[in-house]
């Protein structure tokens, strides 16, 4: 890995040009990763909590069509949807929404490649920004992953003073993407980066992922559960928020007696009809079930099959969770 | 607080009630609900302005309800309420959710509560359903604590909005609304929290036929917002708690408060204030005038 450095006026130079270019920009705003029109919006604060909501709707958007079919006299005609990726370019994406894309990529790439979600997510660049803040809701660190983190990054800024930054090559693809800008960098000292990082306050380690993993898949039919689902109110703001969690449900939507398409939406796991069959019969017909499938989905089903937490330690879940139901703190007290 | 965790505990000491469902502190400026069925569990009981929710949500749960049966006779359940909650058990009483002998209340009077959790309280912080609140006192209680307190003076900008929305012409006001429902994910949070949203099964979550899109593009949004806004006027009570829980910011309290304030306008009514006086929908009469809909 190598380390340039690189003014702020340089950095949103690049920004413009990409702009021009007809690139999509996305930055953290309040709400939501927004949509750069003009570089005066990209702020580049490392004091920012993440926005409500990830970029992972610009990989996998909340609502998208598959095929259009038309029926005929005898037959069924499809319309097949190519997804032509284009370039977006994240901007001062955090440490813990950085690594969203690849740790959805093993789901999506797993027995069947979703070419919906693969042929935007590898026209992604994330270009990381160390972050200097937490709340009582992050747990980064706990995960395997830290506020100062270059997973996920294609390329990761570090401030140096208020005018300068580090910029750390995470990847070929990082290189590449920098290659026409080489004016603009000077090399760079990882010493130097390095004495800024060591400064960063990190979130204390909540708990040992490895202990979690173990209780889980001796506790299935804990009491804790119940206590949980008793105040869960089965809403998905958790898992809309959640920059990993990656569920969906395809529907077909009629225009007419001949015309329609079919959908994939996101589709949340506290939802009661989410297991729903078409017997009637409902495996997960309590919300405690539905709540143990969640925590055990992130810290043990997915380390199983991909050898990886589906949780970036974000807190999105529990800072809008609207019963307060903190993931970090029921995570800690899986353990006897 | 020390008088609202002694009775709550001798409650269910007395096997008055089988559980109580009240408020925690979780950190500074959060509380959350709790399902207390152990006394010891009283200690944590907290009321104050960051006791945001509407518990009455949970009354129609059937796992709350269960456990009630949990002894030889059926037990109450207990539950601490602000007065605008107490509107909200009014409307779940009078819609048959639940009995009102079923019901012990633990009221509070009321000084006002945040607009959401994380904020510090204070007359720029008031969530907007306490700014015009008329019910600082619940209507019906079985125990009531504290004093009398007066909510702090701000701007209604809520009804500011809504006169602001009137005066539009239909175009720019479906042009508000289209952008407001963009945002929308259909999460459900809006229905999740919300104490009238009780049916066993959403019409969203039909699906032969599927009357509610679930995608969540324009018109799937569209039709679930103005359904909802349809199932809850003139049974909203305005407890506000939608709009608190949408993480996409949507101000679903100016569509809520505008049904309201037509269902006074045209018919007298408020949701929630008395058992004596019917239900809107509930007491319909040919004689009604229909100028609202024409």
């Amino acid at each position: 890995m190598t380390e340039k450095i690189i003014l702020k006026d340089d950095f949103l130079k690049i920004c413009s040009d990409l702009l021009s270019k007809g690139d999509t920009l996305l930055a953290p705003g309040q709400a939501e990763y927004i949509r750069i029109k003009d570089i005066s919006e990209i702020i580049l604060n490392t004091s920012a909590l993440p926005p409500k909501t990830s970029f992972k709707s610009y990989a996998f958007p909340r609502s998208e069509p598959l095929l259009y079919y038309k029926r005929g006299k005898n037959d069924v005609q499809i319309i097949d949807i190519n997804v032509e990726g284009k370039n977006i370019v994240v901007i001062g994406a955090k440490p813990c929404d950085a690594e969203s894309l690849s740790i959805m990529n093993h789901l999506f790439t797993w027995d069947y490649e979703d070419e919906f979600f693969t042929a935007r997510a590898k026209h992604f660049i994330v270009i990381g920004l160390m972050c200097s803040n937490f709340d009582e809701y992050c747990f980064c660190t706990s995960v395997g992953t830290s506020p100062v983190s270059e997973k996920g990054s294609d390329l990761f800024l570090i401030p140096l003073d208020e005018n300068t930054f580090a910029i750390r090559i995470v990847t070929e693809k990082g290189n590449e993407f920098l290659k026409p800008y080489t004016e603009f960098l000077k090399d760079g000292n990882e010493q130097n980066s390095a004495m800024i990082t060591k400064k960063v306050k990190f979130p204390e380690i909540a708990f040992d992922k490895d202990e979690v993993y173990e209780w889980l898949g001796n506790n299935f039919e804990s009491p804790k559960w119940e206590n949980i689902g008793n105040v869960c109110l089965s809403c998905a703001q958790c898992a809309f928020a959640c920059p990993v969690c990656h569920c969906f449900d395809i529907v077909d939507e009629d225009y007419s007696y001949s015309e329609g398409r079919r959908m994939k939406n996101w589709d949340g796991c506290q939802f009661g009809h989410f297991t729903l069959h078409a017997s009637g019969h409902n495996p997960r017909d309590l919300q405690s079930k539905r709540y143990r499938q969640r925590i055990n989905h992130k810290f043990r089903y997915y380390v199983d099959r991909f050898g990886k937490i589906l949780c970036t330690g974000c807190g999105r879940c529990s800072r809008g969770c609207p019963v307060s139901i903190n993931i970090k703190e029921i995570v800690s007290n899986c353990k006897d | 607080m020390e008088v609202l965790r002694k009775y709550a505990s001798e409650l269910l000491e007395k096997k008055a009630v089988a559980a109580v469902i009240g408020y925690v502190r979780v950190s500074d400026k959060r509380t959350r609900p709790a399902i207390i069925t152990n006394p010891e569990d009283t200690s944590s009981l907290v009321f104050d302005n960051y006791c945001l929710n509407n518990l009455s949500v949970y009354l129609t749960k059937a796992r709350i309800k269960a456990l009630c049966r949990t002894s030889d006779k059926p037990m109450k359940l207990a539950i601490t309420a602000k007065p605008c909650d107490v509107h909200s058990i009014v409307a779940l009483i009078q819609e048959n959710q639940i009995h009102r002998d079923d019901i012990h209340i633990i009221s509070f009077n009321c000084g006002g509560v945040v607009k959401d959790f994380g904020l510090e309280f204070s007359k720029e912080t008031l969530a907007s359903k306490c700014i015009h609140c008329e019910s600082q006192k619940p209507v019906y209680f079985d125990k009531l604590f504290g004093e009398e307190k007066k909510i702090p003076a701000a701007e209604d900008k809520q009804l500011q909005k809504i006169n602001e929305i009137d005066s539009m012409s239909t175009e720019e006001r479906f042009e508000f609304f289209k952008k407001e429902f963009d945002k929308c994910i259909k999460c459900y949070a809006c229905r999740a929290v919300c104490p009238l949203c009780y049916c066993q099964r959403c019409i969203t979550d039909k699906t032969i036929p599927c009357w509610i899109e679930s995608s969540s593009h324009q018109r799937g949004n569209f039709s679930w917002n103005i359904v909802r806004a349809f199932h809850l006027s003139a049974r909203c009570t305005g407890c506000g708690e939608c709009e608190r829980a949408c993480p996409m910011d949507i101000p679903l309290g100016l569509i809520n408060r505008t049904m309201a304030i037509e269902a006074k306008k045209s018919f007298s009514f408020v949701s929630g204030r008395s058992l004596e006086i019917p239900t809107l929908v509930g007491s319909f009469d040919v004689k009604d005038s229909d100028e609202l809909f024409m």
